[in-house]
């Protein structure tokens, strides 16, 4: 209860930061202009409309998430607002949990937003009305993408200033999202390589996982197992995020403050 | 805040701090697990994607940010809108690498096959806008990548047997491609489903059949298509797309059971002037003698200043026949791509050039000059083949209606100038006796009769080779490098060689 009561106020207090609202505008514009771009790809331009909207709802959730979340923590600290915080009877676990889930929570609510427009826009263009399913799925993934984000940054604002942050959560995203050079590494012939790979591609969150909008955007591929792999995708997600938040916990648990 | 106060005992937080790291350890051995367990399906759905390392070596930091971020579609996209600036300010040569790129990011941008591949096949060209035929075998390279990453996507399967057909004139290529496309695996988020391909691909499959001379199988091939538009029709009686082919179809069956009564039979079809002979035998008028007609093929070929060819001669056949040229290194044979890391590189030291040359009241003549496109025509193997052909399966249907489907009413007076080409895979339908066909004449009836040698798919019995083999006029010239660069050369019978 507590951590939800601070995760609410996280939510009101994140909801008046005016970065946000700007990456979510452009967002929410980009993915409006997506039939103008039609013409790119005359044969098809359902595909440019979708992969346009999914491109915007994770370039501006990437940059809200980090945004929202690199200063839940340290402003606390920088404000001194913590200690009235943690003079209650309030645990630090707590305290980290509901930063947290009140940061996924803007996030969440960011994405959702976008999706419906994007899902309005789709559902206004495509012949029949027909908004294909396997765009919950790429709006699904995008989501759970960025709780992994969030609980990246989280664990890293536990310990480092907000600029670091930012560089290091950014960081770890880009390498995140070579999963497919870590993972042709990982057969490497050169030893270091393989072990370099291996280490990257099992240890560090990969965030390559998530990324399914170039074979969802065409109607045509199919993908066995698709399902189960969503559903291992986000036990992923659910999972990496606990030992971040653990690790976060650890850490701040020790921290002085 | 909470009302009441809540009070956490010593006991409560040392056994969280202990419960703590260990859920950590045993998360953490866990994550590597399930990283494996998706690994397999990731890899499917990446499928066909090259790395970043590979793909962006070649990508300016602009478009690389992109898909680092995993936005290699959206660069895809991006790369793709520059292919069009390039392709509207006619610079062709930039397109190549962007092609490249694109669909090693996004091995699914089925129109970035197919459209690259036309734009290797069709769009370099010299100055009188001659196709460069080095880049075919790179083209069709870039298709058979799309195939292989896009399986159940019939239109690169398409693209590749349209190339074949119009480009290449390889018909038994494009037969096997068309097969495939309409192979393809039935999607429900396709427009043709409940098939794998659109009607159309059944039409082109029946073409290509009559440009090998194989009727029977163009036949069938009509008879299917029209079965499964009038399935079509069942299931939308207003689909008037479909009731439009279906007349086609209609109209094309009924054309080439036609043809194949007034090119071989007897019987004919025009009753107002019958006649008792096959038109492929026909009579030259003022003439009863039986038989293929006489093109009296004369060729003059002149090198008449340095690069500088002149194609000339008589032929006599009727207007819209076209001659074919190729001008090609003796040893010319299409580049092996298919392990090459870098397709889209073509031998620059290859010389080759294809054109037709179209013959008005019996005569024809054109000046090929190969002086303005150093880049194309290097000349720099020692020989060069200069091959002049006419070949009736790619004739117009007009004149087809006197020399056949493979050319059995056709021939010359220089028996050397005739040429049988016996390549199992040109085989037609034996359609009449006694014109170099092999093995049983078709019977006009039975549509599912196979020949050229092909067995039956899955058939055990034994199977006896034959057909009809195209009967070309062909003359092959051979002639040294070193005079195409100084010129002033008439090529006569001493330089003629045989044609193979």
């Amino acid at each position: 209860m507590v951590a939800l009561a601070i995760a609410n106020q996280t939510v009101r207090e994140a909801l008046r930061r005016r970065v946000m609202w700007i990456f979510l505008i452009i967002g929410v514009f980009l993915i409006a202009l997506g039939p103008v771009f039609g013409f790119l790809n005359p044969r098809d331009s359902q595909v440019v409309l979708k992969s346009l909207g999914l491109a915007a709802i994770l370039l501006a959730g990437l940059f809200i998430t980090i945004v929202t979340c690199i200063y839940l923590i340290p402003i606390e600290i920088e404000r001194r607002t913590i200690y009235t915080v943690l003079s209650k009877p309030v645990q630090r676990y707590e305290f980290v949990l509901g930063k947290f889930l009140g940061g996924f929570a803007t996030v969440f609510v960011n994405i959702a937003a976008m999706g419906v427009v994007f899902l309005a826009m789709l559902w206004l263009q495509t012949p029949g009305h027909h908004v294909p399913p396997d765009m919950f799925k790429g709006i699904m993934l995008t989501f759970f993408q960025m709780l992994l984000l969030a609980a990246l940054t989280i664990f890293f604002s536990t310990f480092a200033t907000p600029v670091v942050n930012f560089f290091l959560s950014f960081g770890i995203f880009l390498v995140g999202n070579l999963s497919s050079v870590t993972d042709s590494l990982t057969t490497s012939r050169n030893a270091i390589a393989r072990g370099v790979g291996t280490l990257v591609h099992y240890l560090l969150p990969n965030f390559g996982n998530f990324n399914i909008q170039n074979s969802i955007i065409h109607p045509q591929i199919e993908i066995a197992n698709a399902n189960a792999f969503m559903m291992q995708s986000i036990a992923y997600a659910l999972i990496y995020s606990a030992v971040l938040l653990i690790l976060a916990i650890l850490i701040f648990d020790r921290r002085e403050v | 805040m909470a009302a009441t106060t809540k009070i956490y005992t010593q006991d409560s937080i040392r056994r969280r701090k202990m419960l703590l790291p260990l859920m950590l350890v045993l998360l953490l051995i866990v994550v590597p697990f399930l990283q494996k367990t998706i690994d397999p399906t990731a890899e499917e759905y990446h499928k066909g994607e090259k790395s970043l390392v590979t793909a962006g070596m070649g990508l300016n930091n602009e478009f690389l940010l992109l898909p680092m971020l995993g936005f290699r579609e959206a660069a895809a996209g991006l790369l793709w809108v520059r292919c069009d600036e390039f392709f509207h300010s006619g610079d062709y040569d930039a397109i190549l690498p962007l092609v490249r790129l694109i669909t090693w990011l996004d091995p699914h941008a089925d129109n970035v096959y197919v459209t690259g591949a036309w734009h290797l096949s069709y769009n370099f060209t010299d100055s009188s806008e001659r196709s460069d035929r080095r880049y075919i075998p790179p083209a069709m390279r870039l298709l058979d990548e799309g195939i292989q990453n896009n399986m159940n996507i019939p239109d690169i399967k398409f693209e590749k047997g349209w190339q074949l057909y119009d480009k290449v004139k390889d018909f038994n290529g494009a037969e096997d491609a068309f097969k495939l496309a309409l192979a393809t695996k039935p999607s429900k988020n396709s427009d043709d489903y409940p098939y794998g391909a659109p009607l159309r691909i059944w039409h082109t499959l029946a073409h290509a059949y009559e440009k090998q001379g194989r009727i029977p199988e163009a036949l069938a091939t009509w008879q299917k298509a029209m079965q499964r538009a009038h399935e079509m029709l069942g299931r939308n009686p207003k689909d008037y797309s479909t009731k439009q082919l279906l007349a086609a179809e209609k109209h094309n069956y009924e054309l080439t059971l036609q043809r194949y009564q007034d090119r071989y039979q007897t019987s004919g079809h025009d009753h107002t002037n019958p006649t008792p002979y096959p038109a492929v035998l026909m009579p030259a008028a003022g003439s009863k003698t039986l038989g293929p007609w006489d093109g009296s093929f004369e060729p003059h070929v002149e090198i008449t200043r340095p690069k500088v060819f002149k194609v000339s001669g008589r032929f006599a056949v009727a207007d819209g026949a076209r001659v074919d040229v190729r001008i090609e290194d003796e040893d010319y044979k299409p580049i092996d791509v298919s392990n090459a890391r870098d397709a889209f590189n073509i031998p620059l030291d290859q010389t080759i050039l294809v054109d037709t040359v179209s013959v008005r009241k019996t005569r024809f003549e054109r000046e090929m000059d190969m002086s303005r496109d150093a880049k194309m025509y290097s000349f720099s193997k020692p020989y060069l083949k200069v091959i002049l052909s006419y070949n009736p399966r790619t004739t117009s249907p007009h004149l087809q209606d006197r020399f056949g489907w493979s050319g059995e009413g056709l021939t010359d007076r220089n028996p050397n100038y005739v040429y049988y080409d016996k390549r199992p895979e040109l085989l037609g339908t034996k359609l009449i006796e006694g014109q170099q066909g092999d093995g049983p004449k078709w019977d006009g009836k039975d549509e599912t009769w196979r020949q050229g040698g092909r067995r039956p798919e899955g058939s055990t019995e034994e199977w006896k080779p034959g057909g009809q083999p195209p009967r070309l006029i062909k003359v092959t010239y051979r002639v040294k490098a070193e005079d195409v660069l100084n010129g002033g050369k008439v090529l006569t019978d001493k330089d003629i060689v045989p044609n193979d």
